[in-house]
């Protein structure tokens, strides 16, 4: 079955027959033509104008070099492999969440524990775990195990894997949530096994979620450059570390800008993929014509038993992981003078009082403007059809695509001159958080539309309703779960991501993460560990309070079924 | 309907409450009078303590971002068109040679600059010396009882297959610390013996660290053996009070040269000008020595009080900071065709 396509709008101009589509049109295209295009064009131009005159010179050059071909091929083994670990051990979390009779403080437990890796910065887990696995680490030492080196690939794929998992836990529970649980029961009563039923119903509707989740993973890890930066040692090169490594330490702004090109070639690949995949079935399981509401159904007896040995596992382990930061944040000096102190928190508050705010200011207008942004592209792309759609899409996550550092050193080169003179403001930082973490809004809010049948929007359409009322009183109300997803993802990535603006920070503006980075590589190990549960918590708090402040804005926008939404997270 | 209505009106004067104060954010463009913006590539700790004394005695305030040398100069090559700071402070002298290639630097020597000795300044004042650092060994003296051994006093005790994945140091691609490591080595045996010992060097490398004192906090708590560090970042850690010895290498060592100067294009010269001269009084070295600050004053009549900053016994090699300029990306590029690169 194909989705209908919505009425064709007559042969009347765009800004008559759909004014409100064309004005979000013109608006889209307008912040992308600033804050996307711009950028890029110039450092497109940084990268192939040498003296004013087209030239292949800055590319041939960094291709040449052996070690960086090997950092492509580290590339893609990586983003692979952590796309495939972090969506499976995201489905088994969601399964656990969503489909299994655990007590409920025991799957609030679990959604807590594994927004734990996401609020904190990238760096922090890299450094936890080389301190429990590295070279004397505590676990090996625990465990009797010799010879093993995390630096190299395992270490990267691990820290990552635990880093980015909650992101596919996030979309494919949220997913797995809108399902209408009288398909399982429709399954169950025509004969099929309970395996049957996960395998011909749960699984194949859940394919946007796990295609959504391999495509934000993959490119997630591709534009990773802290973990390897940490963890990679000389061993496993990948490029946007061999990019990031280039600007900064060689001060080789086109070779880094060169190196980082290859990557759009493998994020444009997965990306239609990904379309391919998608694009040709059906998904739609929200038709306004649900039965009575029913719970859904058990998944098979064994399976639950490995999922729930394999999500205890992982709590066990990201605790202790945390365990060690907060140990770490509470004794004068790290493993040598273990006194209580609470000099570091002292500290914190009292020199990282402006970082504080700034972060919080920051990420707060961000994650507002970022959704709005990501609900509109999202359901002008996923919905209307229109010229240059594949390329709004296309377009919206180019930024995400990009490795951070290109795209902060990008905004830096773009709005530098007149006339949009941006460096050194509050501007240039919401910004670049905006249009690089929306991406997860955006393919949320499609995955979700994709499962909802546009009959109810055509239904409030010929009932006389305006694309906008249609939107506002049908469609968001439907959507609220998947933006909601997206938003605490945002709203947690400009809490802790560094990438980008770490490039962005100025004397007016400065960030949290850029002051636990600094402790780190001042050695003031606690201080650090102090920083970032101080950012922890906050990000704990304002998601908690994000939550409730939602929940109360929307509540008669729910259908009862979001009601189990609220276990996912704290 | 209505409650709808209503919330649907709040929601969206939230958005226009945020549209406003992100567009407010375009206009915020304005200059603090009496202050001063810097990029530090001096570590926030010390630069936080040396620039509350400078704000004590001229009432200047500054504000500042820590960079990596790399990073700063990429970014005041990018912000040429509009610099976003008055002044750097601090980092290798090799980063302003390579910046006033560039032309980001202003041309100002400071008041009492003439005190300065020679070597540690810019003959066309570009940039004002204000400490110097040499290399040093750091080695985890647990490690050492351990194995038996005394503290490596040559460059080739590190070669001893005891310190086999036990090293830690900076990466040649992002450290000042690393590349002085070459420059060292190139100025006592040549060139090409230089990369045949770093290649066997390489043999006990656990991890090339980031930053140049990256690797200490990980000898210092016994996750690495030993490692080659300026001798601020080695001071600084001992002084947390971890059990580590500093050994200083037979065949001599080389220094890194702190420097500071002003941005071409300053929004607040004169309050950068009043940097610069303050940082060439003996104030400034008194300041760092008072706050166990670990560079060795670039004035002479600074009394240092720390004996590990006594360099009588040290093999201190001069290297010239031109030299340094020019050299470092070849070294570099040749470090990542033989060192790394098997």
């Amino acid at each position: 079955m194909r989705i209908p396509a919505l009425p064709k709008s007559t042969k009347r101009s765009l800004i008559k027959s759909d004014p409100v589509l064309y004005s979000a049109m013109v608006a889209v295209w307008l912040s992308f033509a600033v804050f996307i295009f711009l950028p890029l064009l110039s450092l497109l131009w940084t990268t192939f104008f040498v003296n004013g005159t087209f030239s292949f010179a800055n590319i041939k050059k960094v291709w040449s070099a052996k070690y960086n071909v090997r950092a492509l091929y580290g590339s893609l083994i990586l983003a692979t492999a952590v796309s495939v670990s972090g969506t499976l051990l995201g489905y088994i979390f969601a399964l656990a969440v969503t489909r299994t009779t655990l007590p409920k403080p025991l799957k609030v437990l679990l959604g807590a524990v594994t927004i734990l890796p996401l609020i904190s910065p990238p760096f922090t887990s890299s450094i936890s775990l080389t301190l429990a696995l590295g070279p004397n680490g505590m676990l090996l030492k625990a465990l009797g195990i010799k010879n093993f080196s995390i630096y190299g690939f395992i270490g990267i794929w691990i820290s990552e894997t635990l880093t980015y998992f909650p992101v596919a836990f996030m979309v494919i529970s949220a997913i797995l949530n809108t399902m209408a649980a009288t398909l399982d029961d429709a399954a169950l009563s025509l004969g099929a096994s309970r395996w049957r039923m996960l395998r011909t119903v749960t699984i194949p509707l859940s394919l946007p979620g796990i295609g959504n989740s391999i495509l934000l993973l993959f490119g997630a890890s591709l534009a990773d450059f802290a973990t390897p930066l940490i963890l990679g040692g000389h061993t496993f090169p990948v490029l946007p570390t061999e990019a990031y490594l280039l600007i900064t330490g060689m001060f080789d702004l086109k070779g880094g800008a060169a190196l980082s090109f290859l990557l759009l070639v493998p994020a444009l690949v997965v990306f239609f993929l990904q379309r391919q995949l998608l694009g040709t079935k059906s998904f739609v399981s929200v038709t306004g014509k649900n039965g009575a509401r029913t719970e859904f159904a058990q998944l098979p007896k064994t399976l639950v038993v490995a999922i729930s040995a394999i999500c205890t596992i992982m709590v066990v382990f990201i605790i202790y992981l945390y365990a060690i930061i907060l140990w770490g944040s509470f004794v004068k000096v790290w493993s040598v003078n273990n006194t209580f102190t609470f000099e570091h928190y002292r500290y914190v508050f009292k020199h990282g009082r402006k970082a504080i705010g700034d972060t919080l200011l920051i990420a707060f207008l961000s994650t507002v403007i970022g959704s709005v942004l990501a609900v509109v592209i999202g359901y002008i792309t996923q919905r209307k059809t229109f010229i240059g759609k594949r390329f709004m899409e296309f377009s919206s996550m180019l930024n995400y695509a990009l490795p951070g550092t290109v795209v902060g050193i990008a905004y830096i080169i773009g709005f530098n001159r007149k006339p949009i003179l941006l460096t050194g403001t509050l501007t240039i930082l919401v910004a670049a958080y905006v249009f690089r973490y929306y991406a997860t809004g955006i393919r949320s809010v499609v995955a979700s539309l994709e499962q909802i049948d546009p009959a109810l929007e055509e239904a409030s359409l010929s009932l006389g309703a305006g694309t906008l009322r249609t939107f506002t009183h049908v469609t968001i109300p439907l959507i609220i779960p998947a933006v909601f997803a997206g938003m605490r993802y945002l709203f947690i990535h400009c809490m802790t991501a560094i990438s980008a603006t770490i490039f962005l920070v100025s004397v007016r503006w400065t960030l949290l993460t850029t002051r636990i980075l600094e402790s780190m590589t001042e050695l003031q190990f606690s201080q650090a560990s102090a920083f970032s549960i101080v950012l922890i918590v906050i990000v704990f708090a304002a998601d908690a309070i994000m939550h409730r402040a939602l929940g109360m804005i929307t509540a008669n926008f729910h259908r009862p079924q979001e009601a189990s939404y609220e276990i996912i997270g704290a | 309907m209505k409650q709808v209505l209503k919330r649907l009106v709040v929601i969206s004067l939230v958005i226009l409450t945020a549209t406003a104060l992100f567009a407010a954010g375009v206009k915020e463009e304005k200059k603090v009078g009496g202050s001063l913006n810097v990029y530090s590539i001096m570590p926030e700790k010390y630069a936080t303590k040396i620039f509350e004394e400078f704000t004590k005695d001229t009432g200047i305030k500054v504000n500042f971002v820590r960079l990596s040398s790399g990073e700063a100069l990429a970014r005041l090559i990018a912000e040429k068109a509009n610099p976003q700071v008055d002044a750097l402070w601090g980092g290798p002298a090799d980063t302003y040679e390579a910046g006033i290639l560039e032309g980001v630097f202003e041309s100002y020597v400071p008041s009492e600059a003439a005190k300065v000795p020679a070597q540690f300044k810019s003959p066309d004042g570009y940039w004002t010396g204000i400490g110097i650092i040499p290399l040093t060994f750091l080695t985890n003296a647990k490690f050492l009882k351990d194995h038996g051994l005394n503290p490596p006093t040559s460059w080739n005790d590190l070669l001893d297959p005891a310190y086999k994945n036990g090293l830690q140091m900076a990466d040649v691609r992002t450290s000042g610390t690393a590349t002085e490591r070459i420059y060292s080595l190139v100025n006592i045996w040549g060139e090409d013996e230089a990369y045949r010992y770093q290649k066997k060097l390489h043999e006990n490398i656990q991890l090339y660290t980031k930053g140049g004192a990256g690797g200490a906090m990980p000898i210092a708590t016994g996750q690495a053996a030993s490692g080659v560090f300026y001798i601020v970042d080695a001071l600084d850690i001992q002084q947390q009070g971890y059990d580590l010895v500093i050994s200083y290498p037979k065949e001599g060592v080389s220094y890194g040269v702190e420097g500071s100067g002003i941005v071409k294009g300053a929004k607040n010269l004169e309050a950068a000008k009043a940097l610069m001269d303050w940082a060439s009084t003996k104030r400034l070295g008194d300041v760092m020595v008072a706050n166990l600050i670990n560079y060795i004053p670039t004035r002479p009549d600074v009394v240092v009080t720390n004996p590990a900053l006594d360099m009588s016994k040290v093999k201190l090699i001069d290297v010239n900071i031109a030299w340094k300029g020019e050299k470092r990306n070849y070294f570099v590029e040749r470090w990542i065709e033989e060192v790394i690169q098997n």
